[in-house]
C-alpha cells in the first residue's frame, strides 16, 4: 500500500471505498511516477485498472493545485469510450468534489454553452473535439490552465493520421498552457519506447509495461470448414461457457453468423453499421445478462465495459497478434484473472495462421505501431486550423509547434509545399511568410475536423426493375464508375447510365466483356512474419510445436498430404509456385498482404508493359492472382520475377499505382484534406482520370505515393522475398491450378492498365483488323472467290480450285473488281484493274498472313501494302507501320 | 482537302486553298463552375492559351476558327470569364485572324468579338467545309459540305480483355442524313453531306461518344448515319469504325 498512503486523504478514503484491498502491479508501479509529474506510457491489458493508475495521482495533483478552466483533458478514440469513461469517472470526481464533463460530436448544445461559461476541471473527449476547441474564441481561454492530458487506448491513434493529427494538436495546446504532463494508456504494442516518443516529441518519459501474454489461455481449433458446422461449434461453445464474446472479421459475416445463432435467443450482433440505439441496447442486455452471446466487430476490441465475459471465441484468423491478444484479453477482466479464448480456424490457411498467431501471442511476440512521419494533408489540416485560430499566422511560428512534435521531424520544404498548394485552392492566402485565413477555410474546418475518412455508401438503383441492387463503396465509385462504365455487382452486370447525389442509376447490361471489379474494401493485413512462419509451417509440418488440437492436425496433415498426392508443388516460406488457372496465373508467395501487394503490382505492371494488356490483380497473404489473357502464362510470369531487381520495385511501382483505382481514391481523399475539393463534391462534374493529372508532381500526388507505400504495401518486405529468390533461398517453380493455389480466386479487384497508349490502340488495332470482312479472289484460275474474315485467314492461303497460292485479297466492296479481271478483251483501264489485282496477289503469295492483315487495312493498297512489308518489322511494330499508313490515307483522302 | 491532325491541340488543320486552324469547346471559366461544386481548381486559361499558340506555331494558319463554346458560364458570364477572356483574345489576335461561331455557352460573347469576327450560330462556309458549333440545325449553304462541329466532346473508352484500358478525347465522322437535316438531298455523283464532329478543347471535359450514339443530344447527332461512323484519336489514327468499338449496339441488343 506504499504509493496510497502519500495521496491526499480523501483519496485514499476514496480508494477504501471502493475495496480495493491492494492495487495492481500496475498501479503500484505507474502511481508513483504519475505522481512525481513523470510523463509515462502505460502498457497494459484492458481491465487491469489503467485508467485509475493515470488517474487516481492526477486527481491527486488537482486537488492540490485548484485553478479555473479545463485542468485536465482525458483523451480516447471513441465517442462511446468517452460515455465509459463519463461513468467510471464520475464517481470519483463526485466523491471528490471535482467538475467533470464530456464534449464530443452528440455533445447537446446546451451542454456546450455551459462548458464554455463554467469549464469543467476534468474534460474527456475525443482528438477532433480538440480540433474544435482550437476555433471558438471563449472555449479557446479555457485551455490556459491545462495541466495534464491523458491519452487512452494511445496505440488505436499512433499509427493513424488521427494521430498524427492529435501530435500537432498538442503542441498547439502548449502554445496556450506551458508544457503538461502526458500519459498514455496502451495495449500491449512491440515499440512501447516510439509511443512514448509519439506522445511526448523530444521530452523525456518513462514506460510502465505489464506483459499482457502470461495470462492468456489460447487454443486453436476446426470444425470443418462448413458454414453450418462452424456456427454450430460456436454455439456449442456459448452452451458451455456462459457469456461469451465472438469476433469475427468483417460485417457480413457478424451478419451471417447472427443468422444462424439468433434462433437460441440469447445472442445478439453488435457492429459498425448498426445504429446506436440497437449497440447500446445489446450491450446494456449482455451485462445484465440476458445475452450469452455478442458477436462483434473490432467495435468492441477498445475497453468498452459490457461486464463480465466468460471466454472469447475469435472466428477465422484474427491476422494480427496485437488483435488476438487484444480481443481475447476480455475475457477475464479482472485483475489477475486468466483470460480464455479460441481461435476458430475456418480453413486451411486460415488455421495454419491461427496456429502461428496464437505461438506469437503466447510468447509476447507483438506487432509494432508504426507511426506516420511528415504526413503532408495532416499538415495542410493542421495549417488551416491554424490559420483560422489565430486569422493571421507566420511560418517560423508553425514551425515552432511541429518542431516540438515526434511525427513532423527533418520535413525539410514541406511546409511551403503545403502552402504553396493550399494558396492554389484559395483555402489559405499567403503573403511572403504569413499565412492568412480565408472565408473558405473555417467552412473548410467545419467538415474537415476529422482525418478520419469516412466510406460514404453509395445506392445502385436499377432503372429496369425499378429497385435498389446493393451499395458500392465511394472509393470504388470514384476510381472505377463513370457514367457509360459497367460493373459487376450481385453476381450481375450493370451499366451506369446517371450518377448523382449518392445514387447510381443503373440497367442490366450484357455482351461486354471487359469487366470491372467489384471492391472488397479494406481489409486488416496479415503481417509479413505471420505469413512466412505460416509457409514454414508448411514446410516442416511441426503442428506438434503448435499445441495443434488433434481435428485441426489431421486436417492439415490431411490437405499437406493430398497436395503431395496430386505432386502439387506445396508454396512455402522457401518455394513460389506459380500456377496456370482458367482466369489467369496464380502466384503462391508467402509474403503477408502487404509485400503481395507491392509483388502483385510490380509483376502486373511489368506484364501489362510487355504483352500491353490489362491485368487484373487480387491479392492475399499467400497469393497474387493476375487476371491475364490465357496466352500470358506462368512461364512469363517466372521470367519477369527473375529478371526484377529489387531496388527497382519503388520505382516501378510509382508509375504503376498512378493509374489505379486505389491511388485515384487516396488521391482524392488527400485533396479533400488540402481542400481542394470540398467533402461533398460532386465527382460527376470532373472525371477522376482528369482529376489524377491536375495533381501531377503535387505535394498531394506525394502524400498519396508516402502512404501507398508505407501503409498500403510494404516495399521493403517485397524486396526481401526478391532477395531470397536471388540468392537462392527462395525456389520457383511452375505448376498447375493446384487445391491450394484455387482457395484465393475471387473476383478481380484492381486493375493495371497498360502504361502507353499505343498499346490499347494496337490491340484494338489487331481486333478490328482480325475482324475485316475481306474477299479472297484466285488470280491463278480466276473462278474462286470466298468472303471471309481477315483472322481466320491461313498463313499461306490456297484456291481450293486450282491449288495456286495466287490469291488477292480485296475488301467487299472492291469485290466487283474482280469480274472485271475475268473478263476477256478489257479496255486499258480495266486492264489497270487486272494488273493491281495481280500485284495484290503477288504481294499475298510472298508475303502471306502479313500481307493479308496489311491489305485488310483502312486504305492500304497493293503499294502501301508492299511499302509496309519491306520494313521487315514484326509483332507491335508491324501494326505500328499499318497504323502509320491508315493516318497518311485519313490525312490525305479525298473525301474530306 | 487534306486535314491535319494536331494532337497537342486536339486541333484540327484544314487545309485548300487556305489553311484554316479550328478548335473547339475551350470552357474558360469552367473553374468557376467547378468552383461551386466543391472542386476548388486555380484556372488553366494560360496554359490552354498556350496549347494554340503551340499549334499556330506549327502551322502558320491563315485563319483562327473557334467552333463555339468559349466560354463556360451560362447565362451569365463569370468574373474569371470577364477577367481572362479578353486577354486571352487580343493575344491570339495578335497572332491570326480569328473567327468565332457562337456556341449554346457564349451568352454574351459579343462584347469581347469585333462584329465581323463574329459568324452565325448556324454555321458558314470557308474555303469549301462548313464550320458550326453544333447545338442547332446548320444552315443550308452547309449542305454537301465537310462539316467541322464541336459541342459533342467526344471521348472514346476503349477496352481490352479485362477492362478499360484507355480513355482518350477522339473524332467522330460520319455521313449526315440530308432530309433529316432539311437538306437538299445530293444525287450519287457528289460526296454527300458529312460531319466530322472535334474533341473539347478543354482538357477537363470529355463525353463517351457511344453515349452520344445512344442517345443523340443535337440535330448533327440525331441526323448522323452512325452503322457508318468511324472514330479517330487526336493524332489522326483510325482507331475503326464506330460499331467495331465494344459496347457499340449494346443497348439494342438487351
Amino acid at each position: 500500500m506504499g504509493p496510497i498512503r502519500k495521496l491526499d486523504e480523501r483519496i485514499q478514503e476514496c480508494i477504501r471505498i471502493r475495496g480495493f484491498e491492494e492495487l495492481s502491479e500496475i498501479q503500484n508501479r505507474a502511481i508513483p511516477l504519475v505522481a512525481a509529474g513523470r510523463n509515462l506510457v502505460l502498457i497494459a491489458p484492458t481491465g487491469t485498472g489503467k485508467t485509475e493508475s493515470a488517474m487516481i495521482p492526477v486527481f491527486d495533483r488537482m486537488l492540490k493545485e485548484r485553478s479555473g478552466g479545463f485542468t485536465t483533458l482525458y483523451i480516447t478514440p471513441l465517442r462511446s469510450l468517452n460515455r465509459d469513461m463519463l461513468q467510471r469517472l464520475s464517481w470519483w470526481c463526485g466523491e471528490l468534489g471535482i467538475s467533470v464533463g464530456v464534449r464530443h460530436g452528440d455533445t447537446k448544445n446546451a451542454e456546450r454553452r455551459k462548458q464554455a461559461l463554467s469549464p469543467p476541471e476534468l474534460l474527456i473527449t475525443t482528438p477532433e473535439t480538440l480540433q474544435a476547441l482550437f476555433m471558438g474564441k471563449v472555449l479557446r481561454k479555457h485551455l490556459k490552465n491545462i495541466r495534464y492530458v491523458v491519452i487512452d487506448e494511445i496505440h488505436e491513434l499512433a499509427g493513424s493520421k488521427r494521430g498524427a493529427q492529435l501530435s500537432v494538436a498538442l503542441e498547439r495546446l502548449v502554445t496556450y498552457s506551458g508544457e503538461f504532463q502526458r500519459i498514455g494508456l496502451s495495449a500491449t504494442v512491440g515499440n512501447p519506447d516510439e509511443m512514448g516518443r509519439f506522445l511526448c516529441g523530444k521530452r523525456d518519459f518513462s514506460v510502465v509495461a505489464v506483459p499482457v501474454t502470461k495470462r492468456l489461455h489460447i487454443t486453436v481449433e476446426f470444425a470443418g470448414d462448413s458454414f453450418e458446422r462452424q456456427a454450430k461449434w460456436v454455439s456449442d461453445v456459448i452452451d458451455r461457457s456462459g457469456s461469451t464474446l465472438i469476433f469475427v472479421n468483417t460485417r457480413v459475416t457478424a451478419e451471417a453468423l447472427g443468422h444462424q445463432l439468433y434462433a437460441r435467443g440469447d445472442v445478439e450482433v453488435h457492429h459498425g453499421s448498426l445504429s446506436r440505439d440497437v449497440r447500446i441496447d445489446a450491450e446494456e442486455r449482455f451485462k445484465a445478462g440476458a445475452l450469452k452471446g455478442l458477436i462483434c466487430t473490432s467495435s468492441m476490441e477498445l475497453g468498452i465495459d459490457i461486464g463480465h465475459i466468460e471466454h472469447v471465441i475469435q472466428f477465422g484468423s484474427p491476422r494480427e497478434v496485437s488483435r488476438l491478444v487484444q480481443r481475447i484479453g476480455r475475457a477475464g477482466h479482472q485483475l489477475h484473472a486468466i483470460s480464455r479464448g479460441t481461435i476458430l480456424a475456418l480453413g486451411f490457411d486460415d488455421l495454419l495462421e491461427s496456429l502461428v498467431i496464437a505461438r506469437r501471442a503466447r510468447a509476447g511476440e507483438v506487432e509494432d505501431v508504426i507511426p506516420h512521419r511528415n504526413p503532408a494533408d495532416v499538415l495542410a489540416n493542421q495549417v488551416a486550423g491554424l490559420a483560422v485560430e489565430y486569422g493571421k499566422i507566420s511560418k517560423e511560428a508553425i514551425m515552432a509547434i511541429l518542431d516540438r512534435t515526434y511525427t513532423f521531424t527533418g520535413y525539410g520544404t514541406l511546409l511551403d509545399e503545403v502552402c504553396n498548394q493550399m494558396a492554389e485552392h484559395r483555402l489559405i492566402r499567403l503573403e511572403g511568410n504569413i499565412i492568412g485565413t480565408t472565408l473558405r477555410a473555417r467552412r473548410y474546418l467545419a467538415g474537415n475536423l476529422s482525418m478520419i475518412h469516412d466510406e460514404k455508401k453509395v445506392l445502385v438503383f436499377d432503372m429496369v426493375s425499378r429497385r435498389t441492387v446493393g451499395t458500392l463503396d465511394e472509393s470504388f465509385v470514384v476510381g472505377s464508375i463513370h457514367t457509360g462504365a459497367v460493373f459487376i455487382t450481385k453476381g450481375q452486370l450493370w451499366r451506369v447510365l446517371d450518377m448523382d447525389d449518392g445514387r447510381i442509376t443503373v440497367e442490366p447490361a450484357r455482351r461486354v466483356k471487359g469487366e470491372l471489379p467489384s471492391w472488397e474494401g479494406e481489409q486488416i493485413p496479415v503481417p509479413y512474419g505471420v505469413a512466412r512462419e505460416a509457409g514454414a509451417l508448411r514446410r516442416n509440418r511441426r503442428f506438434a510445436a503448435y499445441h495443434t488440437e488433434p481435428a485441426a492436425r489431421e486436417f492439415a496433415m490431411g490437405f499437406l498430404t493430398g497436395m503431395d498426392k496430386n505432386r502439387s508443388r506445396i508454396a512455402t516460406d522457401r518455394m513460389i509456385v506459380l500456377e496456370d488457372a482458367e482466369e489467369g496465373v496464380v502466384c503462391n508467395i508467402c509474403g503477408g498482404h502487404k509485400a503481395n501487394e507491392a509483388l502483385g503490382r510490380v509483376i502486373s505492371v511489368l506484364l501489362s508493359a510487355r504483352f500491353g494488356t490489362t491485368v487484373g490483380i487480387e491479392i492475399d497473404a499467400y497469393r497474387v492472382l493476375l487476371s491475364l489473357p490465357n496466352t500470358i502464362r506462368a512461364s512469363d510470369v517466372r521470367e519477369i520475377l527473375s529478371g526484377l531487381e529489387p531496388e527497382h520495385i519503388e520505382g516501378i511501382l510509382q508509375l504503376a499505382m498512378k493509374r489505379t483505382a486505389l491511388f485515384k481514391w487516396k488521391l482524392v481523399q488527400i485533396a479533400k484534406k488540402f481542400g481542394a475539393i470540398d467533402p461533398d463534391a460532386d465527382y460527376e462534374r470532373m472525371s477522376s482520370y482528369k482529376l489524377t493529372e491536375l495533381f501531377e508532381n503535387t505535394v498531394v500526388q506525394k502524400e498519396a505515393y508516402r502512404e501507398l507505400f508505407s501503409v498500403y504495401m510494404d516495399v521493403g518486405a517485397a524486396s526481401r522475398v526478391l532477395e531470397l529468390v536471388k540468392q537462392g533461398d527462395c525456389g520457383m517453380e511452375l505448376s498447375r491450378l493446384s487445391i491450394l493455389g484455387a482457395e484465393g480466386l475471387f473476383s478481380s479487384r484492381d486493375q493495371i492498365p497498360p502504361p502507353t497508349a499505343d498499346q490499347a490502340v494496337i490491340s484494338t488495332l489487331k481486333r478490328r483488323i482480325d475482324q475485316q470482312e475481306i474477299v479472297l479472289a484466285c488470280m491463278n484460275c480466276r473462278k474462286w472467290k470466298s468472303h471471309t474474315i481477315a483472322g481466320r485467314v491461313q498463313e499461306h492461303p490456297i484456291c481450293p480450285k486450282c491449288g495456286a497460292r495466287l490469291v488477292a485479297v480485296l475488301k467487299p466492296y472492291e469485290e466487283p473488281l474482280y469480274a472485271i479481271a475475268s473478263k476477256k478483251g478489257k479496255t486499258s483501264d480495266e486492264k489497270a484493274v487486272e494488273a493491281r489485282l495481280m500485284r495484290n496477289a503477288n504481294i499475298v503469295l510472298s508475303g502471306g498472313k502479313n500481307a493479308v492483315l496489311a491489305l485488310a487495312a483502312k486504305g492500304v493498297g497493293p503499294e502501301n501494302a508492299s511499302r509496309i512489308l519491306s520494313t521487315l518489322m514484326e509483332g507491335d511494330a508491324f501494326y505500328k507501320e499499318i497504323l502509320k499508313a491508315e493516318r497518311n490515307y485519313i490525312r490525305t483522302r479525298r473525301f474530306w | 482537302m487534306i486535314l491535319e491532325f494536331l494532337s497537342q491541340g486536339p486541333a484540327l488543320l484544314i487545309r485548300s486553298e487556305k489553311k484554316v486552324l479550328a478548335v473547339a469547346d475551350l470552357h474558360l471559366g469552367i473553374e468557376s463552375e467547378l468552383d461551386k461544386h466543391g472542386l476548388h481548381f486555380r484556372s488553366r486559361t494560360r496554359e490552354r492559351r498556350e496549347r494554340i499558340e503551340s499549334c499556330i506555331r506549327e502551322t502558320s494558319p491563315d485563319i483562327l476558327i473557334l467552333l463555339g463554346d468559349l466560354k463556360h458560364g451560362v447565362p451569365f458570364t463569370s468574373r474569371q470569364e470577364h477577367r481572362e477572356i479578353p486577354e486571352f483574345i487580343d493575344q491570339l489576335r495578335s497572332l491570326v485572324p480569328l473567327r468565332l461561331v457562337p456556341g449554346n455557352h457564349d451568352v454574351g460573347i459579343e462584347k469581347f468579338f469585333d462584329p465581323d469576327e463574329l459568324l452565325a450560330k448556324e454555321g458558314a462556309v470557308i474555303d469549301g467545309a462548313g464550320y458550326v458549333h453544333g447545338h442547332m440545325y446548320p444552315d443550308v449553304s452547309l449542305a454537301g459540305k465537310l462539316i467541322i462541329a464541336g459541342h459533342h466532346h467526344p471521348m472514346v473508352c476503349l477496352r481490352d480483355e479485362v477492362g478499360c484500358a484507355l480513355r482518350s478525347p477522339a473524332y467522330l465522322f460520319a455521313p449526315l442524313n440530308e432530309e433529316c437535316l432539311g437538306f437538299p438531298i445530293t444525287d450519287g455523283t457528289q460526296k454527300g453531306s458529312r460531319v466530322i464532329f472535334m474533341p473539347a478543347f478543354n482538357e477537363l471535359t470529355g463525353y463517351d461518344l457511344l453515349r452520344t450514339v445512344e442517345e443523340p443530344f443535337s440535330p448533327l447527332s440525331r441526323c448522323m448515319r452512325a452503322g457508318e461512323a468511324e472514330v479517330l484519336l487526336p493524332d489522326g489514327t483510325f482507331l475503326g469504325p464506330l460499331k467495331s468499338l465494344e459496347g457499340y449496339g449494346s443497348d439494342q441488343e438487351a
